[in-house]
């Protein structure tokens, strides 16, 4: 069956055909997706509520500093887990510091 | 397996429909802890949430706040109506709160004398307000406009403020008294902010609880704070929620149960969240003061 | 002025000097109680969103994170009192962050971690058991004009980079020193029940189930594969598997 030469009546019994083994597929004891070539993992990560009435701490200077983001008065490069990875687009690659002018809004 | 369970708890399923909060302690609800309260059904007097973090389609929130609202009551605690603001009331977000009042049913709905918004932008902060005849105004009628909107009494929560105002005409407990009288809503004592407060204003924390309405008072708060400096090298204390109810604070909450009698009291923790069993714990000792207390009024 | 409008410019501008008329008991200077305000404003939106972007906070560090985070704050600080959704334009922002031009795929990462808190708080919505979808199997010619509505949790993001998998190195599933970054990835984020679901998917899956999310009908979304790799049966197997399919509706009306 190619492409072309797919009719309606074709489709539907494409359609047909793949659903009833979808069906029968779920309904067997192992799992579809164990039988497919695709990545699948579950998790029941249960998300913070993020309104309270809390305060921080009152020491930290993160409201009370500006953070300049012109030119090279931004000093921080990416320096996580990135690290550990390979990136083909990157010519300067990680750790190095770029200058750069601040982009327009 | 034939197991005895639960039928000994007292609280819990017979009063998830009282009318009001019971005079016992309680926990601030948190996601990290749904699925040990559903499985173990602690025996505490109620629940509280955050109104905003519930304000979602669907998912988790939902389904497991559902589940424990069966076999608890219930208090909703806005932190986002910015009661105090210039701006309006956010139409809106009141509809979004009736709703969720609506499908919850809690025994209690409270906000805090502060404002947290400034035109469409939301500052996520309870921020200070000066305690004049304007503010009392304005305060009053956003209060009025929301009582009359959810069609029930709102309890209104005394903040925890670090800068005071030159404009202000009236203190702090005069300013709250006459909120409560003039619009009829009741008071949420939080003893931690009148702590707060009065050690950052160098006043009597004692004297503010004897001056507040005490008749009024719907629920108590505890938690804990953190405590800084100022630019005079004085004690700032900062209302983290992120520690222990500190032991000045449960004095204060003792004198307060002496003035007031037993009340609906919650132990708040919204920084460092510590296992269920260390905020069982600490409303356990919340509830021991709130049982002699009950003694001794049953005694009088 | 008002004196809330004040407050509220010097709270989101250290820069700018504290409103006028605030006093402290000691004489003491004013603006450092106000830095209490200035604080829990930035860094609450600042924890919001890292609570929203564990990945990409692993990724670039939580320093960097934090500073970049901060800049967004201050651009785009939230216009609603629901703090759930906030930060749903980050991605937008470290896409065109200059600094973090070196992480690419940080931005797709992002977008994925975006689409997995829509779908926790995704509506609730009944689906469709097996039996009623081969219910509405029986009349066979309806199919082609049939259009299938998912889930409202049903989400989908294609990504020239890896994010499926660069995510996936963060929950302990993958080793990220084996992922290849440039490989382009097809990600279906999904919440059936009380959890919330990642799948990686082809590129000709993620192509049909796309159409069928616009609303195209089951023909037209078929004709359209891409039929050298595309697996109509694993691609159905999955939406009645993981129970996204909440109705299938025919030119005939709607089925059950």
């Amino acid at each position: 069956m190619s492409s072309f030469t797919m009719t309606q009546k074709t489709t539907a019994a494409a359609l047909a055909l793949a659903f009833g083994a979808a069906l029968s597929v779920t309904a067997a004891p192992v799992s579809a997706a164990d039988k497919m070539a695709d990545m699948e993992k579950c998790f029941g990560v249960a998300l913070k509520g993020k309104n309270d009435c809390k305060a921080g701490a009152g020491t930290t200077c993160a409201g009370t500093s500006k953070i300049d983001h012109q030119g090279n008065a931004w000093s921080m490069v990416p320096a996580g887990t990135c690290t550990k990875t390979a990136s083909k687009t990157s010519p300067t690659g990680f750790g190095q510091l770029v200058e750069f002018k601040k982009k327009k809004a | 397996m034939p197991t005895v369970i639960s039928s000994a708890l007292p609280g819990n399923g017979a009063s998830a429909s009282a009318p009001n909060l019971p005079a016992r302690a309680g926990v601030g609800l948190k996601p990290e802890h749904f699925r040990q309260i559903i499985d173990t059904q602690p025996n505490l007097g109620f629940f509280e949430i955050h109104a905003e973090n519930y304000m979602v389609d669907g998912g988790p929130f939902h389904h497991y706040l559902t589940r424990i609202r069966e076999n608890y009551p219930l208090s909703i605690h806005g932190v986002g109506l910015s009661i105090g603001g210039e701006t309006a009331i956010d139409v809106t977000h009141l509809n979004k709160l009736a709703a969720l009042i609506d499908r919850y049913e809690p025994q209690s709905f409270s906000e805090h004398l502060a404002w947290s918004s400034h035109g469409d932008v939301f500052l996520n902060d309870l921020l200070p307000l000066p305690y004049d005849a304007q503010t009392l105004q304005r305060v009053c009628d956003h209060i009025d406009q929301v009582q009359t909107h959810l069609k029930r009494r709102m309890l209104l929560e005394n903040p925890a403020t670090y800068v005071e105002f030159a404009a202000s005409t009236m203190a702090e407990t005069d300013f709250i008294n006459e909120v409560l009288h003039r619009t009829g809503c009741g008071l949420l004592l939080d003893v931690n902010n009148v702590y707060v407060s009065c050690i950052n204003h160098h006043r009597n924390p004692y004297g503010a609880i004897d001056a507040l309405a005490h008749q009024s008072v719907g629920e108590i708060h505890l938690a804990g704070f953190a405590q800084e400096q100022d630019g005079a090298g004085d004690t700032l204390l900062i209302d983290s929620h992120g520690s222990p109810v500190a032991q000045a604070v449960w004095q204060l909450y003792d004198y307060a149960l002496n003035r007031i009698g037993p009340v609906a009291t919650l132990i708040e923790r919204d920084n460092d969240i510590p296992s269920f069993d260390v905020l069982f714990e600490e409303a356990g000792q919340a509830e021991k003061l709130l049982q002699s207390h009950t003694v001794r009024e049953n005694a009088a | 002025m008002s004196t809330q409008h004040e407050f509220f410019d010097a709270l989101l501008d250290p820069a700018r000097p504290i409103p006028a008329g605030l006093t402290t008991w000691n004489g003491s200077d004013p603006a450092v109680r106000f830095a209490v305000y200035r604080n829990n404003v930035i860094v609450s939106l600042i924890d919001a969103l890292a609570d929203s972007y564990p990945v990409a906070q692993e990724l670039v560090g939580e320093e960097f994170f934090r500073a970049m985070a901060r800049l967004y704050v201050d651009a785009e600080p939230p216009r609603s009192r629901v703090l759930a959704f906030y930060g749903t334009s980050f991605p937008d922002f470290i896409e065109h962050f200059p600094p973090a031009a070196s992480v690419p795929y940080l931005s797709d990462v992002a977008r994925l971690e975006m689409l997995r808190v829509r779908a926790y708080h995704a509506a609730e919505c009944a689906t469709l058991p097996a039996d009623a979808i081969a219910q509405s199997l029986a009349d066979v010619d309806q199919l082609p004009t049939s259009v299938i509505r998912f889930h409202p949790s049903v989400r989908l993001l294609r990504s020239q980079y890896a994010a499926a998998s660069l995510w996936a190195a963060h929950q302990g599933i993958e080793d990220i020193a084996t992922v290849d970054p440039e490989v382009a990835e097809n990600v279906l984020v999904m919440r059936p029940h009380v959890d919330v679901e990642v799948i990686r998917v082809s590129a000709s899956t993620a192509d049909f189930i796309a159409r069928l999310l616009d609303g195209a009908t089951l023909g037209t979304a078929v004709e359209q594969a891409n039929l050298a790799d595309f697996d109509l049966r694993n691609t159905l197997s999955l939406l009645v598997q993981k129970q996204l399919i909440s109705s299938i509706t025919t030119s005939r009306g709607k089925q059950p």
